[in-house]
């Protein structure tokens, strides 16, 4: 298997190397020149600071680096890294709510930007409000769906969210 | 890598393995097409994301022979389509050979399936967590086919042990806690049961002292009173103006008279206009009372919550926590139903039966004698059930917090029920408690269902007395018609009341003994107290002296005379076996007690001149059972520091080794740790408090077995930040094994509550006295474990 593409990371004095390869690897060659295959890249701050500080962490859950902040980085590399983010942070965005049950645990239909999903809200507590008006519910299985802002949903998908509380 | 020609056959119907497993899950048609004669079906697996992360729905089907699926996320192109049919969906197969691997890799939201061959991998698919339990079965099937059932095994019975033994530590500490808080509570319920005078006495008080907490609110109370005065008074207007209409209209009327029909408008407006003025007066009055008392709850409930955050640690280790719940919930909750609805009913009803006995009394003092007559008797009635009600009731009380006291127990104790497979017997335990509430709400019950009926005979030989009395007064003349009808609408009305007053007697019960409850909670006083002129000590030096410290839980003595000077930045190591006092000495210097006698000093002030909470910013404690509270890992690492930086609480939880495991967990430093950190092991639960108390930079370092629950590798990396941490604090360090107070710069050996030697780790292993007991005692069982394993 071939690295398809190295990027040297350039503004900040890192000292290593991220590669990606095909599947969806990444590697990262540490400052001695060990290769670390398959790395994870974890937001530190996903909800509170979505733009804060980055780690990325071996499959072993030992880190490696530690970038403050994704703007300190070049383009490339930002680009790559915010890429492999966006796998991790999956999070769909409900565009209608279709058909909400009555009865706890609720059972959602939805239209989000990734399609249909059908899922299972095992309580209340699972769907958060947040003071911008965007929501976020996370299904039985801890899959999160994200609602932007409650407010520009159409009138019968917020009157079943807001029954659904 | 080989794959399959596209030339197949349907599968063979009679094949055993195959309708097995359909029978388990209905595969796509197209799928099934695809097997082949004598292939047997192993795993199935369904997947929900397509390459673009686009929800979809797509099958891996797992043969003894093959692995067919939808189309994978991403896949090296020489793998052959197997669809005929114009489809969206591309079905490709790859054959199976010794060296291929199927790998899941689970992140945060999205899971990859990876299919990999001696030179690397293949395919790989993306999944949700909602598929995970499937995609991992298959992967598990996978795994026993190419290995063998037998290495399977072992591994999973190594891992569910390793799991066993976690639990089993966590299921341990929590079942201390419970038993300890237990056996308070029903010292306290037999109080109840043995004294139900003596508490109903204190309980009127108590009732009377809640309407204190109506001052602040006393205009809109008073409001009210009036408003329930007048209201109460109108209600009487319509059975009075029935009277001139019996006499002066409708009889002479009868008689032939000509009375002129607009009268009767006159009447009829009336009638309506107090009925509407008592409907707009009880519905204002409603709501102004209403709004008094649930400001008079609310009230209640912060200044019976702040005043038990202000009560020393000793208070909570003697108290039920659902008891302490049910006394800032349910009991102000009560109050303020009695306030809210049982005193305005109670004192219009009062209002109303005066009122009405005066209205009786002016129409006609006789036929008012003569209707009132059964009345002592039920005054005597009522007095004679009180207590008979009065004590059942406060048996079904009991009875209730008992109830709820066994659920307060067993919920947060749930893994020691579940450990020790006792989940039948708590089931019985709770039947039992709910079968004794169950029995005294139905002694209550005989009681009244004899009692209430009672009161309608009463009312009902009442106005039978009414109608003969009046039948025969209305013959001599001295009462009109009229006024015959109106004594009945009223002793209609007076009994009603009589009977929703007697009604009101439990319900004033209940509401006193909440109050008595209430009161009991605000009288306590905190053992702990703060000076009367505190001395804000700022940053301490943290020079400690202790000189002959006694202390007493209750009547039992546990430290008898304790002299100790620890200086400034010096460690100390506190050792000693099991129940020898140590953390009550950490507790003492943390006052979370004081001692029963001799005296505490930090830069020579006696810490009880210090203000509490001043003193406590000093402190940095990790104490033997780690509580977090239910919220993110940011706000309980800063929970002592809720300003601190983003950059601060990283550093921190790093220096407490737990910066890696927070990265691992579903949203890093965003995510919320259950109630009590209940998600979490003990060891990550001991690092993040390491880290809170790190954040704090105190002065004066308490760390009570801060890393008992950590395995001794984690142990060393966490040691290493605590020792650069302890540089310039004053330490006080209790730690089980011995090997983690290398540092200290004086170990205090103490044996049953008195200090038995002191010296550095080498000079007491020199003096061969207890210390050095304990030192070979563990180094040898180190040894025996290390030879033996
Ligand atoms: N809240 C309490 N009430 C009564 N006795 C207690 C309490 N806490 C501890 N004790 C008793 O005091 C003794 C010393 O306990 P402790 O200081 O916790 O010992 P250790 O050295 O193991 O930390 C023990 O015998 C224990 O049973
Ligand atoms: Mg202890």
């Amino acid at each position: 298997m071939k690295s398809s593409d190295t990027i040297p990371p350039a503004r900040t004095p890192t000292e290593w190397q991220l590669e990606q390869l095909r599947h969806g690897h990444l590697d990262l060659i540490d400052r001695h020149g060990q290769r670390h295959s398959n790395v994870d890249v974890v937001r530190a701050f996903p909800i509170s600071v979505p733009a804060g500080p980055i780690a990325i962490v071996a499959a072993d859950g030992t880190e490696l680096a530690w970038i403050d902040s994704l703007a300190l980085l070049d383009a490339p590399l930002q680009s790559l890294l915010l890429k492999e983010l966006a796998v991790r942070e999956f999070l769909p965005v409900i565009k209608r709510i279709e058909t909400v049950s009555d009865s706890e645990p609720t059972e959602w239909l939805v239209s989000t930007d990734r399609g249909l999903r059908r899922f299972t809200v095992a309580h209340t507590d699972d769907i958060l409000r947040l003071p911008d008006s965007s929501a976020v519910i996370t299904d039985s299985f801890g899959v999160r769906y994200l609602i932007p802002s409650v407010d520009v949903l159409d009138a019968r998908s917020r009157r079943l969210f807001e029954t659904s509380l | 890598m080989p794959s399959l020609p596209a030339a197949s056959h349907p599968i063979d119907g009679s094949s055993a393995s195959r309708g097995q497993l359909l029978a388990e899950r209905t595969l796509p048609p197209e799928h099934l097409l695809c097997l082949e004669v004598g292939e047997k079906l192993v795993a199935t697996c369904r997947f929900d994301l397509d390459a673009d992360l686009n929800f979809t729905d797509g099958w891996i089907v797992l043969t003894d022979r093959r692995l067919v699926a939808d189309t994978p996320a991403s896949f090296d192109g020489d793998s052959r389509s197997l669809q005929t049919a114009p489809s969206p969906k591309q079905t490709h197969s790859w054959l199976l050979a010794a060296s291929t691997r199927v790998d899941v890799h689970m992140r945060a939201a999205v899971g990859r399936i990876e299919l990999a061959s001696g030179d690397g991998i293949v395919a790989s698919w993306l999944f949700t967590p909602a598929r995970a339990k499937e995609v991992l079965a298959l992967e598990d099937a996978f795994d026993e086919r190419i290995r063998g059932e037998r290495i399977h095994n072992a591994l999973a019975t190594r891992v569910a042990k390793a799991t066993n033994a976690r639990d089993q530590s966590q299921a341990i500490e929590s079942a201390a806690l419970t038993d300890g808080s237990k056996n308070s509570n029903d010292d306290e319920t037999l109080d109840a049961i043995s004294s139900p005078e003596s508490t109903s006495g204190a309980s009127w008080r108590s009732l009377v002292r809640i309407l204190t907490f109506a001052k602040p609110h006393a205009g809109m109370a008073i409001l009210g009173g009036l408003l329930s005065l007048v209201s109460t008074a109108v209600t009487l207007v319509p059975p009075y103006l029935t009277m001139p209409l019996v006499d002066k209209v409708l009889i002479p009327r009868q008689s032939g008279e000509a009375v002129p029909f607009s009268m009767i408008w006159w009447y009829l407006a009336g009638l309506t206009g107090a009925a509407l003025a008592a409907w707009l007066l009880s519905w204002a009055q409603a709501w102004t009372l209403a709004w008094v008392s649930e400001r008079v709850a609310a009230d209640l409930r912060v200044r019976t919550y702040s005043h038990m955050q202000s009560l020393s640690i000793d208070f909570f280790s003697g108290k039920r926590t659902g008891d302490l719940m049910s006394r800032v919930g349910s009991d102000t909750d009560r109050i303020n139903t009695f306030l809210s609805v049982n005193l305005i009913d109670f004192s219009s009803n009062v209002l109303l039966v005066l009122l009405t006995a005066g209205v009786l009394i002016w129409i006609n003092p006789l036929l008012a004698l003569v209707t009132l007559a059964p009345f002592p008797l039920v005054v005597w009635l009522v007095y004679s059930v009180r207590s008979r009600l009065r004590r059942g009731f406060i048996r079904a009380n009991v009875a209730w917090s008992d109830m709820t006291s066994t659920l307060a127990d067993t919920i947060p104790g749930i893994r020691v029920v579940k450990a020790f497979a006792q989940e039948s017997r708590e089931i019985d335990r709770f039947r039992t408690a709910n079968d004794r509430v169950l029995e005294a709400n139905d002694r209550v019950n005989i009681v009244w269902s004899f009692f209430g009926p009672l009161i309608s005979l009463f009312s009902e030989a009442g106005l039978l007395v009414v109608w003969g009395a009046g039948a025969w007064l209305v013959f001599s003349g001295t009462v009109t018609v009229g006024a015959l009808t109106a004594f009945l609408a009223y002793i209609a009305r007076f009994y009603g009341r009589i009977e929703s007053m007697i009604r009101m007697v439990p319900a004033t019960q209940r509401a006193a003994a909440s109050a008595h409850r209430i009161f009991e909670l605000l009288d306590c006083k905190p053992t702990v107290a703060e000076s009367p002129r505190p001395i804000n000590p700022g940053r301490v030096q943290g020079r400690i002296e202790l000189s002959g410290v006694h202390f007493r839980y209750g009547s039992r003595e546990v430290l008898h005379g304790i002299d100790l000077v620890i200086e400034p930045g010096e460690m100390i190591g506190l050792v000693g076996t099991s129940g020898s006092g140590k953390t009550t000495l950490a507790n003492l210097i943390c006052r979370f007690y004081d001692p029963s006698s001799g005296t505490i000093t930090v830069d020579g002030k006696d810490v009880r001149d210090l203000s509490i909470s001043g003193y406590r910013k000093n402190l940095g404690c990790v104490l033997q059972e780690p509580f977090l509270f239910f919220g993110t890992v940011t706000e309980n690492i800063a929970y002592g520091q809720p300003q601190a930086s983003r950059e601060q609480i990283v550093a921190a939880a790093r220096a407490a080794g737990a910066h890696e495991f927070i990265l691992a967990m579903p949203a890093a430093y965003d995510s919320r740790v259950g109630e009590r950190g209940g998600s979490l092991s003990g060891g990550e639960r001991q690092r993040l408090s390491i880290a809170r108390a790190l954040l704090v930079d105190p002065s004066i370092l308490v760390l009570d077995e801060a890393t008992s629950s950590v395995d001794a590798e984690t142990e060393v990396v966490i040691q290493a930040a605590v020792d650069r941490l302890v540089t310039g604090r004053t330490t006080i360090a209790i730690a089980h094994r011995l090997s983690t107070l290398r540092r200290a710069n004086r170990l205090v050996v103490l044996d049953a509550g008195t200090i038995i030697e002191t010296g550095t780790h080498d000079q007491l292993l020199a003096a061969e006295g207890a210390y050095f007991r304990l030192y070979h005692a563990q180094t040898r069982a180190a040894l025996e474990a290390a030879t033996g394993a």
